[in-house]
């Protein structure tokens, strides 16, 4: 086993990580940037290292310079939490060629499962049900392949990325039209005119599952997690199991998930997400292939460590649960994102001194952050601030829980998305269980 | 722009970990500077400077095969070559920033370096 391990990287997952590295016995690496002075991993760390100026290209995006901080303080293995370089193939690569293990998958499968084309195929390949489409760019016939798909569906260009450039096509009657237009305004923007034709799955909830493959090929899945309450594709409440998900068909997704993770010879922990219509059909959507903010719900609710599990496949050795084991859990999980934003002045970030601090407690309540009092939040990373993981021993028993939590939570000094998840808490859409990611939409309508 | 609208541009930055802003609307410009560092309670002040680390990496006086002459006293020029930071097989210079007396080497050959750590301080000339 390792005796110590580097974190790439910063924050209330720096710190998770080396929560686990404690009672491993590891000793904890962090690194900072110039902006990070005070923030809590470096305290948490039994070293630490400032590797370059607050902009995170120079400091926590700086390759050599966490090459370098890992040789120096002779650290045998990179974590890479998420984000940052934990999904960057010429990272990984550049551990190994140092001697260094990422605690992770290997370049190969991050390549693989990060491009959006080579994922699908691989997920066609594993018996996994993919949005139906024209894989690839649409023809002259295009009429016939888009009456194929059945409407509405999603034009969407080839060489796009990111949501640019998508156009949705509710009947036939509009088809040459969006056509034309999406394949022009493709040719301008990204040079290439080039466009592929998906079904369009209005409003579907987003579920994914968590999965662990080690070296020597044994898989285990975790119950789904729901991550449908979203706002522009930024999740925000998280929960496990998803209330729209039966035993049976939980069954099919983490059967899916490893066949996935077989097909692809993956080693390490992994997330395959899921677009979910009201006929309960699942379908791909991608591969996340590092550890994810809402993996707690997860952990929680299956008594599990995903990081002790990254860790020990990292090391060569073996998963510490079985199938059966992973896929049992007790109870119901829901995450809340508390985000330093103003979420009435159109989720304005926030910045500044973090006056007062008021964390919740008590049964049931795990708290995942860096805040503290007196904290100077930096205005150059990310707004999240805390995690609020609330467990239940059922949905209605966790909600009642989270009722109490947040009105526990108190902070000032800054604003935050505490509000916010009060109002989700009440609506009864949340209550009844039957959200899809325009719920946010509708709230805040 | 007006007086009120650039006080509370100043308070607000002020709050964060801003220290200088441009704002450019058609021919006007204007940018503000705050002094963010937190009051001093000595009377102390030195006109010493700093050569900070540019990387996080191993320290040389010199590149491998190469001898130095760096001295305490000595004077050196803006843009001297003071040493080398070896960062993943590369060499990053330690590059003198004023031109004035080298009063104090602060660090070691061989020694570990973190980004931004003062090596050397040079009086001004």
């Amino acid at each position: 086993m390792f005796k110590k391990i580097l974190i790439a990287n910063r924050g209330e997952i720096a710190i998770r990580v080396m929560r686990t590295l404690k009672e491993m016995g590891i000793k904890s690496v962090a690194v900072y940037s110039e902006a990070d002075r005070s923030c809590l991993h470096v305290r948490e760390a039994d070293e630490a290292v400032c590797i370059g100026p607050a902009i995170a290209k120079e400091s926590y995006l700086n390759i050599s310079a966490i090459i370098s901080a890992a040789k120096v303080t002779g650290s045998e293995a990179i974590h890479p939490g998420y984000g940052f370089l934990s999904e960057n193939p010429v990272f990984s690569a550049a551990c190994a060629e140092n001697g260094i293990v990422f605690i992770g998958p290997s370049p190969k499968a991050i390549e693989m499962l990060g491009h959006k084309s080579s994922a699908r195929k691989i997920a066609v390949k594993g018996g996994i049900p993919v949005t139906p489409g024209t894989r690839d760019c649409v023809t002259k016939d295009f009429l016939k392949e888009a009456e194929q798909i059945g409407f509405p569906i999603m034009i969407k260009a080839a060489a796009g990325g990111g949501g640019k450039g998508i156009r949705i096509v509710r009947e036939k009657g509009q088809l040459d039209h969006e056509f034309h237009m999406a394949s022009s305004e493709a040719r301008s923007a990204f040079n290439n005119g080039d466009v592929y034709f998906e079904k369009y799955i209005e409003n579907p909830r987003h579920v994914e599952v968590q999965f662990a493959r080690d070296s020597k090929g044994a898989a285990v899945a975790f119950p789904e997690r729901d991550c449908s309450i979203q706002r522009r594709h930024q999740k925000l409440v998280e929960e496990s199991p998803s209330p729209a998900v039966s035993q049976k068909l939980r069954a099919k997704l983490e059967e899916a998930a490893i066949s996935l993770a077989d097909t692809a010879d993956y080693v390490g922990v992994g997330t395959v997400e899921f677009l979910m219509d009201r006929e309960k059909n699942f379908y791909f959507m991608e591969v996340n292939t590092r550890l994810q903010v809402e993996h707690p719900v997860t952990e929680t609710i299956t008594r599990t460590d995903l990081v002790r599990e990254q860790i020990l496949i990292a090391a060569g050795e073996k998963l510490s649960l079985s199938r059966a084991r992973a896929s049992a859990f007790d109870g119901h999980a829901i995450e809340y994102r508390i985000n330093a934003e103003d979420f009435s002045k159109n989720f304005a970030p926030s910045v500044g001194r973090i006056e007062e601090w008021i964390a919740p407690g008590g049964p049931g309540i795990r708290l995942d952050t860096h805040m503290y009092q007196g904290y100077k939040l930096p205005i150059y990373y990310d707004s999240m601030l805390a995690k609020l993981i609330v467990w239940g021993s059922d949905r209605a028993a966790a909600i009642a829980r989270s009722r109490r939590a947040l009105s526990e939570f108190k902070v000032s000094g800054i604003s935050t998305t505490i509000n916010l998840h009060k109002m989700i808490v009440e609506s009864p859409e949340f209550q009844a269980g039957t959200v899809d990611t325009g719920f946010m939409e509708r709230l805040l309508k | 722009m007006d007086v009120k609208t650039l006080s509370r541009i100043t308070k607000w930055m002020e709050s964060t970990d801003l220290e200088e802003i441009t704002w450019k609307n058609g021919g006007e410009k204007i940018s503000l500077k705050v002094n963010n560092s937190p009051e001093s309670h000595s009377k102390f002040s030195s006109t010493i400077e700093p050569v900070a680390s540019p990387s996080i990496g191993i320290f040389r006086f010199a590149r491998p095969g190469k001898a130095h002459n760096l001295k305490e006293g000595m004077a050196v020029k803006k843009g001297a070559e003071l040493g080398v930071v070896e960062v993943a097989k590369d060499f990053r210079p330690v590059l003198s920033p004023i031109s004035g007396c080298l009063k104090i080497i602060s660090v070691e050959d061989g020694k570990i370096v973190e980004y931004g750590q003062p090596l050397f301080f040079i009086e001004p000339r």
